[in-house]
């Protein structure tokens, strides 16, 4: 039976789409408290404000991040909600859960929270929504001993890594991003739990540029897969897809009518190194960017080249301080693998942790932090030769600033004689 | 020379009792040994949380450090 009367959010139950009002009243029936998420919520969209005050000192011993404290500021009208805080559970990699686990979850989580779950939060964990601070830690202790599952992270720790599909079913991967993401995950289980740094730190792991879990625009540290050579071209292969003996994009282009390899392949190739040439395709590899659109179109045609590895590309964030930014391209290539537990990208890491840990501002992204030194200054941090690859656009600023070092013979100032003779 | 841990962990507990500000951020107790590398003063300042002499403040975005009863805390409020 309904608690409170809640007209607007009834008007998210019509239409075709599934509604987070409906499971919430569907909920509410086994657990009343979620009558007052609805009454909350309606109260919110009459006043156009938000009704949730957040943060706190709420957790379980010895960890600094994974559960966000959440009240209320009307606990009076709604005391279910009155403490609604938010677990964020460590999800496994690329989100393969077994049934078993998701229904034990589901029980723990009716027995010492809400029931409802957000699958999954932006960063990648699965979260818990909503329970009081007395059941955090009976919450934890089932939840690591019962379910052998851990907190992820939260504030300003590393954040739960997160990764594509990867090598268990996709065939573009171009390492083994699964790997990559449990590894570190394993690794860097201090910096997850305990806050380490100015502010949050994400990874993100690509197999390839499709880059399935939007890591240039969404991590600190985005690792996508790439390859050195050439992509793999199977001319008869091409010449179905011409023919339309084979779909392309497996199908999902019929609907912008007839294959055309000009317009639809070579015309879409954003650095224009693709051409046709006696009934063959052709593509200056030199100049491919390895965005993948032309093998997404014709699969069976193209392929990734066979020496395969990772570019790493740092500090894209959502709009906090200085608005939104996407990654930059750091390191063009490395081969992350298992076999040396993925040390060639623990190294960079931690070249860039210990830099950012003590100048970066409180409260600054990495990427906030790379923009006001300039890419050159961080380059040398990162200890990375400059390529034509770092750079964004053409120069606007006339002056040229040389490093001693680059200079031959270089040069010795001495500051304080200069202003002897040059007063300020 | 850089300060022994419990040396360390003596001046961040000084800086979160007695400085004007109750919440701190991690950098804010770099100062309390310049020679001290940012890890290291990291784990000072977790390993007190840990001995229950100071607590970890979170919005859910970003963490503060205080000394134990200095933290804003919603629910002495009544909340
Ligand atoms: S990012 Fe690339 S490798 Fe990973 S699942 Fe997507 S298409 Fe496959
Ligand atoms: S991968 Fe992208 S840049 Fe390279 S040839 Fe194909 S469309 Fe062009």
């Amino acid at each position: 039976m309904p608690k409170h009367d809640t007209p607007l959010m009834d008007e998210l139950e019509k239409g075709p789409w599934p509604s987070f009002v409906s499971d919430l009243k569907r909920q509410a029936e086994k657990n009343p408290e979620c009558w007052d998420i609805l009454g909350q919520m309606e109260l919110s969209y009459k006043d156009k404000i938000t009704h949730w005050k957040h943060g706190g000192i709420v957790g379980v011993f010895g960890y600094g991040g994974g559960i966000v404290g959440r009240y209320s500021d009307s606990p009076d009208k709604f005391p279910g909600v009155a403490h609604f805080h938010t677990v964020r559970l460590n999800q496994p990699s690329s989100k393969f859960y077994s049934t078993e686990m998701l229904r034990k979850v589901c029980d723990l989580w009716e027995k010492h929270g809400s029931g409802m779950t957000n699958m999954h939060g932006s960063t990648g964990d699965m979260v818990l929504l909503g329970t009081r601070t007395e059941e955090l830690e009976p919450l934890f202790f089932d939840l690591t001993h019962e379910l052998k599952w851990d907190l992820g992270g939260s504030g300003s720790n590393l954040r739960t890594p997160s990764c594509c599909l990867g090598k268990a079913r996709c065939e573009w991967a171009c390492y083994d991003t699964q790997a990559a993401c449990h590894t570190l995950t394993m690794h860097y289980q201090d910096e997850i739990h305990r806050p380490a740094f100015p502010y949050k730190f994400k990874f993100k792991f690509s197999g390839c540029a499709n880059d399935c879990v939007a890591s240039a625009a969404r991590s600190d540290f985005a690792v996508i897969g790439t390859w050195r050579d050439n992509i793999r071209i199977n001319q008869d292969e091409v010449k179905k897809y011409i023919s339309g003996e084979l779909k392309a994009g497996g199908g999902i282009a019929d609907s912008f009518g007839a294959f055309d390899i000009k317009k639809d392949v070579i015309g879409h190739c954003p650095t224009g190194c693709m051409w046709m040439e006696g009934g063959d395709l052709k593509i200056d590899d030199a100049e491919c960017t390895r965005c993948m659109h032309c093998i997404n179109v014709m699969p069976r045609a193209l392929r990734p080249g066979v020496d395969q590895g990772a570019t790493i590309m740092m500090g894209a964030k959502a709009p906090i301080l200085d608005g939104a930014q996407l990654a930059t391209m750091v390191i063009p290539f490395v081969k992350p693998t298992a076999d040396n537990d993925f040390e060639d990208l623990i190294e960079v890491i931690e070249k860039a942790w210990d830099w950012w840990m003590e100048f970066g501002k409180n409260r600054e992204r990495i990427g906030e932090t790379m923009q006001r030194v300039g890419l050159p200054s961080f380059l040398r941090v990162m200890e990375v030769e400059p390529i034509p690859q770092h750079v964004k656009e053409p120069r606007c600023n006339p002056y040229v600033f040389w490093e001693a070092a680059e200079v031959e013979g270089g040069w010795d100032r001495d500051i304080k004689e200069f202003r002897e003779r040059h007063k300020m | 020379m850089a300060l022994s841990i419990e040396e360390l962990k003596a001046a961040i507990l000084e800086k979160a009792l007695n400085g004007p500000k109750p919440q701190l951020y991690l950098k804010d107790f770099y100062a309390c040994d310049p020679d001290s590398k940012p890890r290291v003063i990291k784990k000072a300042a977790n390993e007190m949380v840990t001995e229950g002499k100071m607590v970890f403040w979170s919005s859910g975005s970003t963490t503060m450090y205080a000394a134990k009863g200095r933290a804003k805390d919603e629910e002495s409020r009544g909340t």
